[in-house]
């Protein structure tokens, strides 16, 4: 069976005035749908330049990127944009919530600014079906300066999860939250992907996220140090 | 929806600055609507006191008149019939026919005090002036509907219109009245002796000078600077001065509201033939189509200079806020939003507020135009003794065009600024701090 997410040989380079700056340095990466995965690395590793580009925010330098069957290392802007709508969904450590928006509308955002936006009573009936799974239900009408900082979290999750995507990328999801709250959306994760199989990858320094992972990664120096450590 | 009500509320997110950037659209747009009243009105006031008060719409001459109408006009003269008015008259556009000639005389006032009984000679300050004006004959009947602000000019003058079509009567200009110490006659009253009238001398078609006595009914208050030798006397009068007994030089047209000007005349000078010409107004006067050109020049600058500096205001409001949102714009790249979304998104914002801007001070300019239109600016013309009320007006096209062009230049101002956001790379939007 084919992998998720294909890494072969990626590189990451970047120009620094006169300086070229090797983020990545040939990484190699197999996940299968249905993972639970944490990419770990001090600052500066390559952790986040790695997320990034397994996200189709970046692209690599060097090497081959495929993502559910589909070579996506030399798509266009566009291109790009529809795959990660289509098939990624982001949880930000900033949370990254459209302060405009309330908390339904902010859900629902991805699906809304598609190509083909879907019927929107069918989308917001899907919107309140996850907001009552991440506990938001009466919260659909507030704004996010209206939510605390696990409320916004939880948004950002519905968010993610609202496109169906095949892999939910958080980059230090809990690092903004208290230890209770940071609990707490780990548990919604971990029960998102036992019960509907989401493919979960983070980047975390948080031990109780890795703790809770079923797979840890290690990066440093552009380099993955373990291929897999399996809990 | 979506990205007109995103746009919407992200203009009332910062709006303090919306509000700013709104008033200076509104003051913009505002003067935009307001000086163009002010410049219509303005050009309405030309057109009355030239067109309604000395030509008409159109004036029919004979072949050749207004080529030579410096050397002697008199002989291009032609038949006044009822046949040839009833003929101009049936041509679809034209409302009234006013027979005229236009002639150069010298008017002649009578001596202060009577001759000294010894023989000798009157001092020089008791004697009659003599003075060379142009004069327009016509029939005050007829010429009132083709040039009624001549009447209005006789109530701000002093006295009383011509009594008929053949009264030996003249009016003369009011400054000019004055300065020769022309006695004016009031109608109804005992005739003076003819030694106490004007004398009207003018010289007919073959040049021979022949000469009436009129009384004075009335002055003419200037409404120009250029006015001050004119004077107008009765048609029958005139014909009878210059040997021209049912012989005019002119005849002034007016026409029915909204006929076309230069498609009238081409219809009367088609219904006319080739022995006459026809000229509107405007042809007879460039010097006020000129105007109304260089009007319309220097307006078109400043309405330009308006706009660019409002929607300069504009494109640095976008600017401002494309930086606070560099984040947020690499949240929506980052869940799938398209380049030409972002872009459409900040445009959106600039119609939205280009729209708003436009249409409030589109709205208030009209309202002060309407209103200034209701009660009139006493704005007298430069040396003109008449007291021209000036009344602003603009058509509900221009105020719809001054919201479009604010609307339409809002939108080309934030396409800079939504070009830039658009250009934003996801990765490091995300990294904005």
């Amino acid at each position: 069976m084919a992998h998720l997410i294909e890494l072969s040989g990626i590189k990451k380079s970047y120009q620094l005035g006169m300086t070229e700056v090797v983020a990545l340095r040939g990484v190699d990466l197999f996940i299968d749908v249905g993972e639970f995965t944490v990419v770990t690395g001090p600052s500066g590793s390559g952790k986040t330049t790695l997320l990034n580009i397994i996200g189709c925010l970046d692209r690599a330098s060097g090497g081959k990127y495929v993502l559910d069957g589909i070579d996506v290392s030399n798509k266009d802007f566009d291109d790009l944009a529809d795959v990660r709508n289509q098939k990624i969904g982001f949880i930000f450590q900033n949370f990254n919530l459209i302060p405009v928006l309330n908390v339904a509308e902010n859900i629902e955002f991805p699906c809304a600014v598609r190509q083909n936006p879907e019927e929107a009573g069918a989308l917001r009936a899907r919107v309140e079906k996850l907001a009552e799974a991440v506990g938001l239900k009466e919260y659909l009408h507030h704004k996010p300066d209206e939510l605390s900082g696990g409320q916004r979290q939880r948004v950002a999750i519905a968010r993610a999860l609202i496109t169906t995507p095949r892999l939910v990328l958080a980059d230090e999801p809990t690092a903004n939250l208290d230890s209770k709250t940071s609990e707490q959306i780990i548990d919604l994760m971990l029960e998102l992907n036992r019960n509907q199989g989401v493919t979960f990858l983070f980047s975390t320094h948080d031990p109780r996220v890795v703790q809770h992972a079923r797979r840890a990664l290690q990066i440093r120096d552009g380099q993955m140090v373990d291929g897999a450590l399996a809990h | 929806m979506a990205l007109l009500k995103l746009a919407v509320r992200n203009l009332l997110r910062n709006r303090r600055r919306t509000v700013i950037t709104l008033v200076a659209l509104v003051a913009g747009v505002g003067a935009m609507v307001a000086i163009k009243g002010f410049i219509l009105g303005q050009r309405r006031q030309i057109l009355e006191n030239q067109m309604r008060g000395t030509l008409g719409a159109l004036q029919v001459h004979k072949k050749g008149y207004v080529e030579n109408v410096l050397g002697s006009p008199l002989t291009l003269d032609f038949a006044d019939t009822p046949e040839l008015r009833a003929k101009v008259a049936a041509v679809k556009g034209v409302k009234a026919v006013s027979p005229r000639i236009e002639f150069g005389a010298q008017v002649s006032t009578p001596d202060k005090k009577p001759a000294p009984e010894d023989g000798s000679d009157l001092p020089e300050a008791d004697r009659g002036a003599t003075s060379f004006l142009m004069m327009t004959a016509f029939d005050p009947a007829l010429e009132q509907v083709v040039t009624p602000q001549r009447w209005e000019w006789v109530q701000w003058g002093r006295g009383q219109m011509l009594e008929s079509g053949t009264a030996e009567q003249v009016l003369l200009n009011d400054d000019f009245a004055k300065g020769v110490e022309v006695p004016l006659w009031k109608a109804g009253t005992a005739l003076p002796p003819l030694e106490q009238r004007l004398a009207i001398l003018a010289p007919d078609r073959d040049s021979s000078l022949n000469g009436v006595n009129v009384v004075m009914v009335g002055t003419l208050a200037s409404a120009t600077p250029n006015d001050r030798r004119v004077g107008v006397m009765s048609l029958g009068a005139a014909q009878t001065l210059l040997r021209m007994e049912g012989r005019v030089t002119e005849y002034g047209l007016d026409l029915v509201e909204g006929a076309p000007l230069e498609a009238t005349r081409d219809a009367v000078a088609a219904a006319l033939g080739p022995d006459f010409e026809v000229h509107t107004w405007e042809q007879r006067i460039p010097f006020v189509k000129d105007i109304v050109e260089t009007q319309d020049f220097v307006f078109g600058i400043v309405s330009s200079i308006f706009l660019f500096v409002v929607l300069l205001g504009v494109v640095n409001a976008m600017l401002m806020s494309v930086l606070e949102r560099v984040r947020e714009i690499g949240t929506m790249l980052a869940v799938g939003m398209r380049r030409r979304q972002i872009v459409s998104l900040f445009i959106g914002e600039g119609i939205v507020l280009g729209l708003i801007g436009g249409s409030i001070g589109a709205l208030l300019g009209f309202a002060w135009v309407s209103y200034m239109n209701a009660h009139g600016i006493s704005i007298p013309a430069p040396g003109a003794k008449v007291p021209s009320l000036l009344r602003p007006s603009v058509d509900l096209l221009f105020v719809g065009r001054a919201i479009l062009q604010a609307t339409a230049g809002a939108a080309l101002a934030s396409l800079w600024p939504a070009w830039r956001a658009s250009r934003l790379r996801p990765v490091e939007a995300l990294a904005h701090t």
